[in-house]
């Protein structure tokens, strides 16, 4: 009796061990043309947004019943470390989607299949692509490319254009515009700010910074490749960051607090093109939401004249001009499995089609811009459900896509890429030292000689 | 002649039994083994591989891609020396002191409430969990409504109705008042358990102790001395104990409520995992936090549980 029990307790511990080890090899003996599931890490978090996502895996499941696609939400801010864990318990996906800066720093990691991306690239026809958005991925020894681009916004300073011309305030495209008019609205004894810079060590923060920085002349490297963090120009562009941000609403703050701009609390903010539909939105919300409707609503009311009274000032100026704005890219982590690296550049191919690709845009009008010259003249893509063409005009519009061609980020100098810029970026360290500056009180000095430190643990 | 050959089977049998005995006996021993051996092996796998590997790290410059380079004591210098873990180090003493001291006494003061009779009583006592039911993360959006320096109702009541502060402004944003928002949540959010606990232990007090009080001239405050409090002492100081232990290394209530308070725990996961990623050090903060709180643990053990 205790013989059998103690054989089929042996039995049952021998199996699950054999399992375990077993479990490796099963992978390995997948065949190529078998099902094959793949995960897709998307930084379109938002419900609606993925519903849109979700839609498209269907439909090239429909064509392709062998592929299964998860759609996998990941924060824009925790891409790296989620990365790096899946990196250690080798369970990256086959496909992801990020900033370009942060799809170049898994590029130098090492960790991005360069190899397909660059011949899907070559597939699709390099020449179909607007040329600057390709430049920002590309690798240093030219040819291959780190992901693909796919869609990307600009920023600009959006600002009360009414409140400016009843003021006599001019546009805020310079340095000394800007503060002036931020000064002059900030009122918080009347509950009214300045303006919004990010302040949390967030993505948001650097992407304030960056034209303010790059205006002045300020840079991370010099064409040489030489760490050139620690300058005045740098110094200077910091301490003009920190006096904007005292005339923000209280408290350390990031891009979420533009809902004081749409409750007529703020005059100014800093702002991806993504805001263009939101303005839309709030005025299909407005059409529901009214005084007839909802006699006893309190709150704040809805401006009808929003989206009218709403100016941007794309290009800050102060000893020079620079704008910003980020590309969006999807990738391919490299995988054990062969196959599922074919069934990544299946779908992708697909993500390329007109209507899938026009189906992805149209989630934020103005906020995703096309990658392809093709796409962006296509009539049906001008002809967005929110009526954002419409509302900004087709010239307004090209201008916006015109303007990616011609983003400037810290990390191409002189036309040169330079990976270390993109892995600053995505360590967000120039966000923890303008926190440091802004919230902790540290002196600019300090904060540099701290960033400068953490750079240098990032070069060496 | 037979008698010897009797002696000598006598013997044979003796020995043979012996060595049953310690055959059977050995065979149950391996028995036991094999029945003891999965769980065992899970609380190696699951319990002490993680911490004897954490312990590791510390010793190492730590690589996801590989390649770990040996450095000795270098990140405990780093980390001791480092003045935000003497920061961190504070913030975690506060909020353990002034949340378990919280927690303890409003729990105890409600559960003395709820122990009197009074109409809906049933309903109240469930009523009073729900903070401690709640999902973290919807508390924590409505707290963060709140506190929010525009719209929320704090600064509305304090700054605009009653003038109480000067100037609006973010009473999360900043580390020294987010502190004591944090705690404050703490405090709301887990007293419901420290409540439950006594409540129960309450009602287990028998009721003749006290009418031998009121015979000998009692008041309700020599009562609450000298029977309820011996009677709860126990229960008490292990609530405490557990408070200590949850709270030292509470990461998620403080983390998404202000996420600029640094205690270890969120010290910890920035050190290791943004900017630089410096997971070796991280390992050796959380070696540290291991230490400080075994430490108290023994120390508590011995002198306040007596055992």
């Amino acid at each position: 009796m205790k013989r059998t029990v103690f054989m089929i307790a042996l039995l049952i511990i021998l199996t699950s061990v054999t399992v375990i080890f077993a479990q490796g090899q099963v992978a390995v003996e997948t065949t190529p043309t078998g099902p094959v599931t793949i995960d897709f890490w998307t930084t379109e978090t938002q419900s609606d947004r993925m519903a849109t996502i979700q839609v498209l895996i269907d439909t090239f499941s429909a064509l392709n019943p062998d592929i299964t696609v998860n759609l996998v939400p990941v924060d824009e801010n925790d891409l790296v470390v989620q990365a790096q864990t899946a990196y250690a318990t080798k369970s990256l996906p086959a496909l992801f989607e990020a900033p370009a800066e942060t799809a170049v720093s898994f590029g130098t990691q090492g960790i991005s299949d360069i190899a397909t991306t660059t011949k899907l690239i070559e597939k699709i026809g390099k020449d179909r692509f607007y040329s600057g958005p390709l430049k920002v991925l590309e690798t240093t020894g030219k040819g291959s490319y780190y992901a693909l681009p796919y869609h990307g916004w600009i920023q600009g300073i959006w600002y009360r254009s009414d409140w400016f011309e009843a003021a006599g305030l001019e546009p805020p495209t310079t340095w000394d515009n800007i503060l002036k008019a931020a000064k002059y609205f900030y009122k918080p004894e009347q509950n009214q700010y300045g303006i919004l810079v990010g302040t949390l060590p967030e993505a948001y923060t650097e992407q304030c910074f960056t034209p303010i920085a790059m205006s002045n002349g300020a840079a991370l490297f010099d064409a040489s490749k030489h760490l050139v963090f620690n300058s005045p120009k740098m110094k200077e562009a910091i301490e003009f960051y920190a006096e904007l941000a005292k005339y923000n609403p209280p408290g350390p703050q990031t891009w979420r607090a533009r809902d004081y701009y749409m409750q007529g609390k703020m005059a100014m903010f800093f702002y991806s093109t993504y805001i263009m539909d939101d303005l839309a939105l709030q005025e299909a919300a407005m059409g529901s939401l009214t005084g007839d409707n909802f006699k006893d609503l309190v709150g704040a009311d809805f401006n009808p004249d929003l989206v009218n009274n709403t100016g941007v000032a794309s290009i800050v100026t102060n000893t020079s001009s620079a704008g910003y704005g980020t590309v969006v890219a999807l990738g391919l982590f490299k995988q054990d499995d062969p196959a599922k690296t074919a069934a990544a550049q299946k779908f992708l191919e697909y993500l390329f089609t007109p209507n899938a690709y026009i189906t992805f845009l149209h989630m934020a009008p103005g906020g995703m811009n096309p990658m392809l010259k093709e796409i962006a003249t296509n009539t049906r893509f001008q002809n967005d459900p929110t009526g954002t063409f419409k509302r900004y005009g087709k010239e307004k519009m090209a201008e916006i896509i015109n303007g990616l061609e011609n983003i400037e980020t810290f990390s191409i100098v002189g036309g040169n890429r330079i990976e270390a810029a993109s892995e600053i970026t995505a360590k967000q360290i120039l966000p923890q030292m303008l926190y440091k500056v802004t919230q902790e009180n540290m002196n600019v000095t300090d904060a540099m000689a701290w960033a400068e430190a953490e750079m240098k643990k990032l070069i060496k | 002649m037979r008698k010897s050959n009797n002696r000598q089977a006598q013997q044979n049998q003796q020995m043979f039994v012996v060595s049953n005995l310690s055959t059977r006996s050995l065979r149950e021993q391996r028995f036991g083994w094999a029945l003891v051996f999965p769980s065992v092996f899970v609380i190696l796998a699951l319990i002490l591989y993680p911490v004897i590997y954490n312990i590791y790290l510390s010793f190492f410059e730590f690589k996801l891609t590989g390649g770990n380079i040996f450095v000795g004591l270098k990140n405990y210098i780093g980390v001791l020396t480092d003045s935000e873990f003497l920061v961190a180090l504070r913030f975690t003493l506060m909020y353990v002191v002034f949340s378990t001291a919280g927690t303890t006494l409003l729990g105890l003061g409600v559960a003395l409430v709820m122990n009197k009779k009074f109409f809906l009583r049933g309903l109240v006592r469930s009523l009073i969990l729900l903070p401690y039911v709640a999902p973290v993360i919807s508390v924590v959006f409505s707290w963060q409504f709140i506190f929010d320096p525009v719209n929320g109702i704090f600064m509305d009541i304090f700054h605009e109705k009653l003038g109480l502060f000067a100037e609006r402004f973010s009473l999360i944003g900043s580390p020294q008042t987010a502190i004591w928002v944090a705690i404050l949540f703490g405090i709301w959010k887990n007293f419901p358990f420290t409540y439950l606990m006594i409540l129960s232990r309450l009602q287990a007090i028998d009721e003749t102790l006290y009418e031998a009080a009121e015979v000998d001239g009692a008041n309700g405050w020599q009562k609450f001395k000298s029977i309820t409090l011996p009677e709860l002492y126990f229960v008490i100081s292990a609530l405490v104990l557990l408070r200590v232990i949850w709270n030292f290394n509470k990461f998620e209530e403080v983390y998404l409520l202000t996420s600029n308070v640094k205690v270890l725990s969120v010290y910890t996961y920035l050190k290791a995992f943004t900017g630089t990623m410096n997971l070796g050090q991280g390992a050796t903060l959380a070696v540290l936090q291991f230490v400080i709180l075994v430490g108290f643990i023994l120390f508590y053990v011995k002198k306040v549980l007596k055992w």
